[in-house]
C-alpha cells in the first residue's frame, strides 16, 4: 500500500480515477437497483444455497446443527431423489426432440409464402404459450376427468385405460400425459423462433441453388438445415434448460403424484421446503437445499458434458468434410 | 419470384402442376385447421364449461355447447370465488413489475451502453457471467431474505422478487438497443447542457420504444402467468393469492364446483389472450427478435 501511495503516477492515476467517478456520480445511482436487486436476490440465494446444505434446519432462526455433508449421502441414495431425476430426465429427453421436431415442421409448412392465412394459424399455434401453465393445467385436469368418464368399451377391454383411475390417477398414464401437455404448451415458442430463423436466410442462396439445378430436398438439406443451426443450437440449450426446471404444470396436475409416479427433482425439493408430506414432521430447509445443490452439479455436470460431446462432433464433421 | 425466374415461358406441364399445387395448399388448410382445432379444444371446452349448469357439466362430458348460459358463473367466480381479488393483485404485481423492470433495466442498460463510468467492462462481465448463471434452485436463500426484510406475505415480496429475476437479462437487451443509437443526438443534447438523467429521461428513453414494447410484452406474460413466487410468498395469506395461485387454491379446496373453475381460468386467461390477439404481431416479432 505504502508503496503505491508513494509512487506519483499512479497517485495522479488514483486522483484522476476519483475525479472521474464523481463525474459519473449520477451514472452510479441509475445503476444501483440493477446491482442491490441483484446482488441481493441471484447472486446471494445461488451462493447463501450453499452454507444451508451443511445443516439440519426447519427454517426457524439460525441454523445450528451442523451436520456436514451427511444430507448430500442421504440424497445421494434416496431412491425418490433418483425417481424424480428420473422423471425430470425423460420428460426432458422425449420433450425436447419431439417438441423441437414438430415446431420445425410446422415452421417449414407457415413459412411458405404462397400459405394463404399463415398468420391466422401461427396465432392458433402460439396461444397456449401466452397461457399460464398453473391455470391450464386446471382445466386439463377437469378434460381428463371429463374423458376418463367417456372412456370407451374397447379402451377399457384392451386394458389400455383403467377406468377407475381415469388419467391423472394412473401411473403408467400420468408421466405420458404431462409430457405431451408440455409439448402442446410451449411449441408455439420454438415455432416462432424458427419461422425468424428461417425468413433471416437470404432467398439469393436458394436462387443460386435452384440455377445450379438443386432440388427440393437438396436445397433443405443443404441451405435450410445449415442456417438453422446456430439457432436450433440456442433453442435446444433453452428447451432442455427450462424441461429439467419442470414444475408448474406437474404440482397443478397431481403434485407429483400417484404415489411419486410423476414426482419431479422440483417437486421433490419443493416437498421438502414447503410441506412437510415427506417424512419427517416438519419441513428441512438444509436437506432441500442439499437436494438442490447436488441437482444444480448434476445438471451442470450434464452440460459440460453436453458441450464437449457437440463440440467434438462439430470438429469430426468439419474434419470429414476438410 | 424463384418460379418465375426459372420458367420464363409457360409449358404445357405447367398447367397440370399448378392444379396438383392447389390440392396440395387444399389438404394443407384441411390438415392445419383440424390439428388447430383439438390444439384450442381446451381454451373452447373451458368457456363452455364456464357457461354450463353445474349439472349439464357432469352429464355432457366433452360437448363444446352449454346446456344453459349461465353468465351468473362469472358473477359468482368473481365474488364468492374471490377470483375479483385475484385478478386485482394480478395485476398490481404484473403492473408493478412491469414498470420497475422497464425502468431499472433501462437506466442501467443506458449508462452501461453510452458512457465511460469506471468499472463498466467489469459490470458488463458480470452481466455476462450472471445471465449464464444456473438459477433454478434458489428459493430458499431468497425467501430468507424475503423474511429479513419482513416482506413475506406481502405482495410486494412478489414484486421485488420478480422483479430482481428479470433485471439482468432486460438490462441487456436495453445495452444491446441501446449501444446501437447514434452519437450526434447525445451530443446535441450534452451540447444544449443536458445532465445524464435529462439525457436519459427526455431523449433516450423517448427513442427505445419498441425495446420498451417487446421487454413490456416478455413481463407482461411471464409475471401474469407466474405460479412459482406468488405460491410460495402468499402461502400464509389466501387473500394475497394471484390468479395462477388462486385458481391452484380453489380446485384444492372447492372440488365440486367445476363450471366457477371454468370460470375462473377464464377470467385468469382471457385478459392475455385479448391482448395477445391485438398485440400479435408484436409478441411475435418481439420473441424472434430476442433471440437474433
Amino acid at each position: 500500500m505504502a508503496a503505491i501511495a508513494s509512487n506519483p503516477q499512479r497517485g495522479v492515476a488514483r486522483r484522476q480515477l476519483g475525479r472521474r467517478m464523481r463525474e459519473h456520480a449520477w451514472g452510479y445511482v441509475m445503476l444501483l437497483p440493477l446491482i442491490v436487486l441483484t446482488l441481493t436476490f441471484v447472486i446471494y440465494p445461488i451462493f447463501g444455497s450453499i452454507r444451508y446444505a451443511f445443516y439440519n434446519w426447519d427454517g426457524f432462526g439460525e441454523p445450528e446443527q451442523f451436520v456436514g455433508l451427511r444430507h448430500f449421502i442421504t440424497v445421494a441414495n434416496d431412491k425418490y431423489f433418483w425417481n424424480a431425476f428420473q422423471h425430470t430426465i425423460t420428460y426432458t429427453v422425449v420433450l425436447v426432440p419431439v417438441q423441437l421436431l414438430l415446431a420445425l415442421i410446422l415452421a417449414l409448412v407457415l413459412n411458405d409464402p404462397r400459405l394463404r392465412f399463415s398468420n391466422f394459424y401461427r396465432a392458433v399455434y402460439f396461444l397456449p404459450v401466452v397461457t399460464s401453465a398453473a391455470v391450464i393445467g386446471v382445466v386439463l385436469g377437469l378434460m381428463f376427468a371429463r374423458i376418463s368418464a367417456n372412456f370407451p368399451q374397447w379402451m377399457i377391454d384392451a386394458k389400455l385405460v383403467n377406468p377407475m383411475l381415469g388419467i391423472v390417477n394412473d401411473p403408467r398414464l400420468i408421466m405420458p400425459t404431462i409430457i405431451a401437455v408440455g409439448i402442446w404448451h410451449t411449441l408455439g415458442y420454438n415455432m416462432v423462433y424458427f419461422l425468424a430463423a428461417l425468413q433471416s436466410v437470404p432467398r439469393e442462396l436458394y436462387e443460386a441453388a435452384t440455377m445450379d439445378g438443386a432440388g427440393r430436398w437438396a436445397k433443405f438439406a443443404h441451405i435450410t438445415i445449415p442456417m438453422l443451426r446456430p439457432i436450433g443450437t440456442i433453442i435446444t440449450f433453452l428447451a432442455i434448460l427450462g424441461s429439467l426446471g419442470v414444475f408448474d404444470i406437474v404440482w397443478v396436475l397431481n403434485k407429483g403424484g400417484p404415489f411419486y409416479a410423476s414426482d419431479v427433482v422440483s417437486t421433490y425439493i419443493y416437498g421438502y421446503t414447503f410441506t412437510s408430506t415427506r417424512g419427517g414432521s416438519t419441513a428441512n430447509y438444509g436437506y432441500a437445499s442439499a437436494a438442490a445443490l447436488f441437482m444444480s452439479t448434476l445438471v451442470l455436470g450434464l452440460t459440460a458434458l453436453q458441450i464437449i460431446v457437440v463440440r467434438r462432433a462439430n470438429r469430426q464433421r468439419n474434419e470429414l468434410q476438410a | 419470384m424463384a418460379s418465375t425466374i426459372t420458367t420464363p415461358t409457360v409449358r404445357p406441364q405447367a398447367v397440370h402442376r399448378r392444379k396438383r399445387f392447389s390440392l396440395v395448399y387444399l389438404a394443407t388448410h384441411v390438415v392445419l385447421l383440424v390439428v388447430g382445432f383439438f390444439y384450442l379444444f381446451p381454451f373452447l371446452w373451458m368457456i363452455a364449461g364456464s357457461l354450463k349448469t353445474l349439472n349439464g357439466f357432469f352429464t355432457q362430458g366433452l360437448s363444446l355447447i352449454p346446456d344453459g348460459w349461465v353468465w351468473r358463473n362469472y358473477v359468482d367466480a368473481w365474488n364468492v370465488a374471490r377470483f375479483g381479488t385475484y385478478f386485482q393483485n394480478t395485476v398490481f404485481v404484473t403492473a408493478s413489475v412491469v414498470l420497475l423492470t422497464n425502468f431499472f433495466s433501462s437506466m442501467a442498460g443506458f449508462v452501461l451502453a453510452r458512457t465511460q463510468i469506471p468499472g463498466r467492462k467489469f459490470l458488463i462481465g458480470a452481466i455476462l457471467v450472471t445471465l449464464f448463471l444456473p438459477r433454478g434452485y434458489t428459493i430458499i436463500p431468497t425467501f430468507e431474505t424475503i423474511i429479513w426484510l419482513g416482506l413475506n406475505n406481502t405482495l410486494w415480496a412478489v414484486v421485488v422478487v420478480n422483479t430482481a429475476g428479470s433485471l439482468i437479462f432486460n438490462t441487456f437487451l436495453y445495452m444491446g438497443y441501446f449501444s446501437t443509437m447514434h452519437r450526434e443526438i447525445e451530443e446535441a443534447a450534452v451540447i444544449d447542457g443536458a445532465g445524464l438523467m435529462r439525457l436519459y429521461w427526455s431523449i433516450m428513453l423517448p427513442l427505445a420504444g419498441p425495446m420498451v414494447a417487446t421487454v413490456t410484452l416478455f413481463t407482461f406474460i411471464s409475471n401474469w402467468n407466474d405460479f412459482f413466487t406468488p405460491l410460495v410468498f402468499t402461502l400464509g395469506k389466501p387473500e394475497l393469492r394471484t390468479l395462477a395461485v388462486g385458481m391452484f387454491a380453489f380446485v384444492g379446496e372447492n372440488s365440486r364446483d367445476w363450471t366457477l373453475t371454468c370460470a375462473g381460468a377464464a377470467i385468469s386467461i382471457m385478459p392475455i389472450v385479448i391482448v395477445f390477439l391485438f398485440l400479435q404481431r408484436y409478441f411475435i416479432e418481439g420473441i424472434a427478435g430476442a433471440v437474433k
